[in-house]
């Protein structure tokens, strides 16, 4: 009988919120982030629309409440902010902190500085300010600074395996309390725009000019995102030695791989299939009791079909209710496992599920469909968070009520 | 005026260049050689490169993947789509 | 109960670096000398593990990674691989500067899609999982210095949950030239040349920037071609003195049954740098002034480069011999080898401690 993880705390900042009341509130307003580049410089301010948060890097530094001309990235400083929220969410001392794992995950890293002083960098005649950004690119860096910055000891570690590295950064820190490592783990990711992800994306030309329509017939890609979400993992132990009152259990979970193609998912899913069916499985519930799906539904032709045939295939005719939240934040790549984990807290605290916005026309492939209003809907019990990326990578994760 | 010819065999190189094929020989296949599938076994990254090629080179730009197929079945019909759209 | 493993096996290695590794025709017996402070592999025959479709579609280190790969599951001879996880500490960093500067130089216009595809840091777990079909497990660290050991302890973890599974584990890393500029001004590297063989030599701070990919298989069981037992390892971030070292290292044998006199040889993880090793020597002297080797003039310094020790000492308890280029002092080779602490330091902030112990121990 393996150890029981809890949940007992979290901290997110997107652009529908610089917190979880923030986030909360819009979810609720179904108020979403999308819009214009306004504040990241990119040629493309015109043609390609995001869901950026309205907040240059220094204010962000500062509500992370970092020292300008530290080397503190956008990424760093919205990990911060969201860690932040999390841990002080969760009440830990200064000890648990320090005995906690820190296990953080991004795509980009702090590519969006180390772009904008490439060429400074790069040149050993040139001098200044922007050598505070001299190894800030590394995606490992943002974790050692926010393990500095709050007084983390014990066990650190950053994970990039595309859009489901939160998700297994999440599973990482289970792992750590299951075998004996650490006591408590936080765990999420953080992910801030860039020149680098916005053209690298434009590329492979799965973008949305308008504002994504998961599921639908006609969706045409999807919108990026930034932002930061960590939950706080306790064993159960630790948990009750502290007195704490548990979010949610987190009660399963599982990482496959689709084996199929380097940035395609299989058409029938299989890897998502996998994923699902092994979080279930590790959590020891049935297809027929999860009561809702917060689907990775990224609103690209490949994933909604795949993932779609994969959720009919496992659940059949006890499909659960499903939507994907992306229209409101975007997909905060990295950080989208560990931002719509606590979107399933947010609807399991609530009773609530929130809508799959802009969905209209039903795909022909499918017979199921998505949310399209916000609900309420008590004794949420099972919840099941999907995470599919570039790579295979297929992870899911299995929420409790409490 | 380039020739159909001159511009078969630009293409070639320009395929052969963009898609890290050095050690396809341009003699080795023709402008029916099936560019997908069977034939020279291009993937669906190699048809985003493609889409680039023809909008750095040519100033085409071709906005939906799928259509873009049909375009590059294999390198006579990509001339013949250069030659109608060529800006 | 999920208790942890008492020892795993390591089945099978694979290895492409700075020297002559890829086969197993020699061991180390005449070396690789560098004088320009950046080594880069010394590769096979690409073609003889990556069919030619596919080979034009990877990039260097993804062709050296997955060779690596390829070669570590032919040795391992293993019927079934269940997992597949890699760490690494910058990743693709040609691809990334290559799609970095398109995208810079073309003002975002005309930009094409392989480099960043190929920069993305899980790409080689994912192109190893598709060339064995592997749906299992798949993960990549990114935890720069502590990379390689966060792979490792996550295999661990895996077997420990099921002892059915075995594990391909993995990590790499590029000698990149516009890397070297950059880090240079954080006095990562040497600012003079010097031959790499001299490393331990140099009295300056900086050290020499290395490459390379290495893979492992890891299992609850033996097979007829382990190389030797994995114990445990340990991860440090910014240890305050060498009692904080000691501690650590006291737990990680107390919890293993073992003490420090059960430990033949160690490896230490010194890369010439005369601040950065202050440490790092005086922990290793403490524990065994005599029986010490050295690695990273042979391969260089880059954030996975523990994982060329994790070879050098699963080899060295396989073969039960050690090359004289990778010894401290000179010392007479002990009869039996049981047991090799691997000591690590990256850039003076990620330490990791790995114990390895022979088949016969």
């Amino acid at each position: 009988m393996s150890k029981r993880i809890f949940i007992t705390g979290f901290g997110i900042i997107t652009s529908i919120g610089k917190n979880a009341f923030e986030s909360l509130d819009s979810l609720l307003k179904e108020r979403s982030g999308f819009g214009s580049l306004d504040i990241l410089q990119t040629a493309h301010h015109h043609t390609i629309p995001a869901c950026e948060i309205k907040l240059e890097d220094n204010d962000l530094h500062a509500l992370a409440g970092v020292q300008p001309h530290m080397g503190f990235t956008r990424a760093a400083s919205l990990g911060i902010i969201a860690a932040k929220e999390a841990i002080a969410s969760a009440n830990l001392s200064k000890k648990e902190i320090q005995n906690s794992a820190l296990i953080s995950a991004t795509s980009a890293g702090g590519i969006r500085e180390l772009e904008k002083y490439y060429y400074q960098l790069k040149d050993n005649t040139q001098k200044g300010a922007f050598e505070e950004f001299v190894d800030t690119g590394n995606p490992g860096e943002h974790t050692e600074r926010m393990a500095e910055y709050f007084g983390v000891k014990k066990q650190i570690g950053t994970i990039s395996t595309a859009c489901s590295s939160s998700a297994n950064a999440i599973m990482l820190g289970a792992q750590l309390i299951k075998n004996n490592r650490v006591d408590r783990a936080i765990c999420g990711g953080a992910e801030a725009l860039s020149k680098f992800t916005i053209n690298g994306f434009n590329a492979l030309m799965i973008l949305d000019p308008q504002h994504c329509r998961p599921f639908d017939a006609s969706r045409k890609g999807l919108n990026l995102g930034e932002g930061a979400a960590y939950i706080v993992l306790e064993s159960e132990e630790a948990m009750l030695e502290s007195k704490r009152e548990p979010l949610a259990e987190l009660l399963g979970y599982a990482n496959a791989n689709d084996a199929f193609h380097v940035t395609a998912s299989s058409p029938e899913g299989m890897g998502a299939y996998e994923a699902m069916r092994g979080a279930l499985a590790s959590g020891k519930v049935d297809p027929d009791q999860v009561g809702y799906i917060n689907a990775h539904g990224t609103a690209t032709e490949n994933n909604d079909l795949s993932e779609g045939l994969a959720m009919q295939k496992l659940f059949g005719k006890n499909m659960p209710m499903f939507s994907s939240t992306k229209p409101y934040t975007g997909h905060t790549l990295a950080a989208a496992g560990s931002v719509e984990a606590a979107f399933c807290l947010m609807s399991m605290k609530e009773s609530f599920i929130f809508p799959n916005l802009n969905f209209k026309i039903a795909m022909d492939e499918l017979n199921i469909r998505p949310e399209v209003t916000l609900q309420a809907k008590k004794n949420l019990k099972y919840v099941l968070s999907n995470s599919f990326g570039f790579g295979g990578n297929t992870s899911s994760l299995l929420f409790g009520s409490v | 005026m380039q020739t159909k010819e001159e511009l078969v065999t630009e293409l070639k190189a320009l395929i052969i260049k963009q898609l890290n094929l050095e050690e396809v020989a341009p003699e080795s296949f023709d402008e029916n050689t099936p560019l997908f599938g069977e034939g020279l076994g291009l993937d669906s990254i190699d048809a985003l490169e493609l889409v680039v090629l023809l909008d750095k080179n040519y100033g085409i730009k071709i906005q939906d993947p799928k259509a873009a197929r049909k375009v590059f079945e294999n390198v006579r019909t990509m001339v013949e789509y250069i030659q109608e759209n060529k800006k | 109960m999920m208790e942890k493993r008492k020892r795993y096996y390591v089945n099978g290695a694979g290895i492409i670096s700075p020297q002559l590794t890829f086969d197993d025709n020699s061991f180390l017996e005449s070396v690789q000398e560098y004088n320009t402070n950046a080594l880069t592999c010394i590769t096979p025959d690409f073609k003889a593990y990556i069919n030619p479709i596919q080979l034009r579609r990877l990039n260097r280190m993804l062709r050296i990674g997955l060779s690596a790969a390829t070669i570590c599951i032919q040795n391992s001879r293993l019927q079934k691989i269940d997992g597949v996880i890699v760490g690494t500490g910058y990743g693709f960093l040609i691809d990334t500067a290559k799609f970095l500067e398109e995208v810079l130089s073309q003002n975002e216009k005309h930009v094409a899609p392989t480099h960043f595809m190929q920069s993305t840091y899980n790409s080689l777990a994912g192109l190893v999982a598709l060339s064995i079909k592997c749906m299992g497990y798949n993960n990549t660290h990114v935890s720069k210095g502590f990379a390689f050991e966060s792979a490792l302890q996550d295999a661990m973890m895996q077997v420990n949950e099921d002892d059915a599974l075995n594990f391909i584990v993995g990590a790499f890393d590029e000698s990149d030239p516009v890397q070297y500029v950059i880090n240079s001004r954080k006095h990562h590297f040497k600012k003079e040349s010097i031959s790499s063989l001299a490393l331990f030599e140099s009295e300056t701070v900086g050290t020499i920037q290395g490459e390379g990919a290495a893979f492992f298989s890891l299992s609850a069981k033996p097979t007829e071609s382990s190389l030797c037992r994995l114990i445990d390892l340990r991860m440090i971030f910014k240890p305050e003195s060498e009692t904080e070292l000691k501690d650590s290292l006291d737990q990680l044998l107390l919890e293993n049954g073992i003490s420090i006199s059960d430990v033949d040889i160690i490896i230490s993880g010194a890369s010439g740098d005369v601040m950065n090793d202050k440490l790092i020597t005086s922990f290793c002297n403490s524990l065994n002034s005599i029986a010490q080797l050295r690695f990273k003039h042979l391969c260089g310094e880059y954030c996975t480069a523990s994982s060329f020790a994790f070879w050098l000492a699963s080899s060295i308890l396989k073969k039960q011999t050690i090359p004289e280029s990778v010894k401290k002092n000179d010392f007479e080779t002990p009869s039996v080898i049981q047991r090799v602490l691997i000591v690590n330091q990256y850039m003076g902030r990620n330490y990791t401690m790995i114990l390895l112990e022979s088949l016969v121990a």
